[in-house]
């Protein structure tokens, strides 16, 4: 091997311990059986995922926040496939543009996006609501959902549904048996980013918090504001957790390759 | 009614288009635009112009602009310095590692903000990993060093969750090489090195720049990291955060927002010019 490769992976190893080094040690931590937050822990034990069950406001808004990336995600997929399906196959100039607006929530800072919503959600009289957070949360889902489809069905090539066509198939059942069958990959990884987008969201659900309507990083902010146990730390290994679940099943039903396609 | 299936195809495909279109209409740029009215509008209800004219002249906040944006540069470059390297072993090296490396960059992406800010925050206590490292194991240190609420540590924090972007934006750049330019340098006698420098970094410089303007822009609007690790930086998004909590002069607030957009928004139109240049 080369000196230059030797120093390129070094850097490589090195940059990677830097990546992950902050991220399992929070892993580890969530497994300490002392009191306090610290590393090495000296023995390990489960309490403090227990205790997550027992603080009645992680568990309340753990399950607003599920109920949130769900709702979220399917409104980011009624409005956002459609859109896509048209935008893949228009050529024109002013189509480009309207991609570019449809996705331009992500490049808006998330803070402002938060701050102007609940007042003007709360002027529309909508106020600080389940219904005002799932709003909010399509808004910056939608652009996910819309690119991954997009990348999709721009590789699909149009002769597959013309060929369903020309042999009787009438729109509908085309895009039925045809367009969704091939799509299908795009939904479900423009669906996992939005809920993941949507369940890790503070920056904007910050804004929308009251007793009903806390999500849980929301939460965890406010937690960390005034403690610091390992509490926070068992609670990210199992949003960790989750999120892993989430793309070893999207990868079991599609394919990972088919879906980095998509990003 | 009309009926749905004897409309044009245009109207059909309007149709498709419209749910998405109107949404975003009503619910992000109304939003937006109604918050932006709020910075114009006098106490008399007229038009006013004043708290810009404040804003832009007052040393303190535009200061603050300042901080952001510089804040933001730092972050940035770091990012894109530190990047290059990973994404060209990524592309070019790794072979059957390609995988791993996908896979560990992908990791970090699916934790929240929190988790990695109290893995800092654990690791750079003045008992930390780190600190007993220095002093203990390695002996470099007499006494164990403050890092939390240090600006060193808050730009760490930042580039940590940033520099993946910038990773995954070079190494798709990187793909798009064609590899026989560099090996016609090179049979024409360039070194590697050369090679490198006067071929495949020119080819790559407007990716660079995409991957580049998306980390500015996400490191403009970042505030969770700042807000628990400190460093003492005043940033637009920090001063928005604080307005809403404790100060709350929501007409500032507004101001600020709206100075934050415009930055935001010149990062798009430069984008966006950038991937029109290179014919995406």
């Amino acid at each position: 091997m080369r000196f230059s490769d030797i120093a390129l992976w070094a850097f490589t190893i090195a940059f990677f311990v830097f990546m992950i080094l902050p991220i399992a040690v929070v892993v580890v931590i969530s497994f300490t059986s002392a009191g306090y937050a610290a590393f090495p822990i000296p023995g390990w034990s489960l309490k403090w995922f227990a205790r997550i069950f027992e603080y009645r406001p992680f568990i309340d808004s753990l399950w607003v926040s599920l109920q949130l990336g769900v709702v979220a995600t399917v409104a980011s997929c009624v409005l956002g496939v459609p859109a896509a399906l048209y935008l893949s196959r228009a050529r024109s100039g002013w189509a480009t543009a309207i991609t570019t607006f449809l996705l331009s929530p992500l490049s808006m800072p998330m803070i402002v996006i938060g701050f102007a919503s609940l007042f003007f959600l709360s002027a529309l009289g909508f106020g600080v609501s389940f219904l005002s957070l799932a709003i909010v949360h399509t808004v910056i889902c939608l652009p996910y959902v819309i690119r991954t489809v997009t990348a999709v069905y721009r590789a699909v090539p149009p002769a597959y549904e013309e060929a369903a066509q020309i042999l009787g198939a009438s729109r509908l059942t085309t895009f039925r048996e045809v367009t969704l069958p091939l799509i299908r990959p795009g939904i479900a990884a423009g669906s996992l980013f939005s809920f993941l987008t949507s369940f890790d969201n503070l920056p904007v659900s910050y804004f929308f918090g009251s007793a009903q309507t806390t999500t849980l990083p929301v939460v965890m902010l406010a937690y960390m504001e005034h403690q610091f146990d390992p509490s926070i730390a068992a609670l990210s290994t199992l949003q960790l957790l989750l999120a892993i679940v989430a793309l070893v099943v999207a990868d079991r039903l599609y394919g990972i390759e088919k879906m980095t396609v998509a990003t | 009614m009309p009926n749905l299936v004897h409309l044009s195809a245009g109207a059909r495909r309007a149709l498709l288009l419209a749910p998405a279109l109107i949404f975003l209409a009503v619910f992000f740029v109304m939003p937006l635009a109604d918050n932006s009215a709020r910075s114009f509008l006098a106490e008399d209800g007229g038009f006013t112009l004043s708290r810009y004219a404040d804003f832009l002249t007052d040393r303190f906040y535009l200061g603050v602009i300042a901080e952001t944006v510089i804040l933001s540069a730092v972050v940035t470059l770091i990012s894109v310095v530190i990047a290059y390297p990973v994404a060209y072993v990524l592309v070019r090296k790794a072979g059957r590692f390609s995988g791993l490396i996908v896979f560990l960059l992908i990791a970090p992406l699916l934790t929240s903000i929190i988790m990695r800010t109290f893995g800092w925050q654990v690791l750079f206590a003045r008992r930390g990993l780190i600190n007993q490292w220095l002093v203990t194991d390695l002996g470099l240190l007499d006494a164990p060093l403050r890092w939390l609420n240090t600006p060193g540590l808050a730009i760490a924090a930042l580039v940590h969750v940033l520099v993946p972007f910038a990773v995954l934006s070079i190494a798709s750049v990187l793909q798009g090489v064609d590899r026989r330019l560099e090996e016609g340098a090179q049979m024409l006698g360039a070194s590697k090195l050369r090679t490198f420098f006067e071929v495949t970094l020119p080819l790559t410089t407007d990716g660079i720049g995409t991957g580049a303007i998306l980390v500015f822009m996400i490191a403009n609007g970042s505030f969770v990291t700042l807000v628990l690790l400190g460093g003492g930086f005043q940033t637009l998004p920090l001063l928005i955060y604080q307005q809403f909590n404790t100060t709350r002069d929501f007409a500032l607030a507004s101001t600020m927002s709206t100075i934050l957009l415009v930055i935001a928004l010149a990062c798009l139109w430069l984008q966006l010019r950038l991937l029109r240049r290179q014919g995406v």
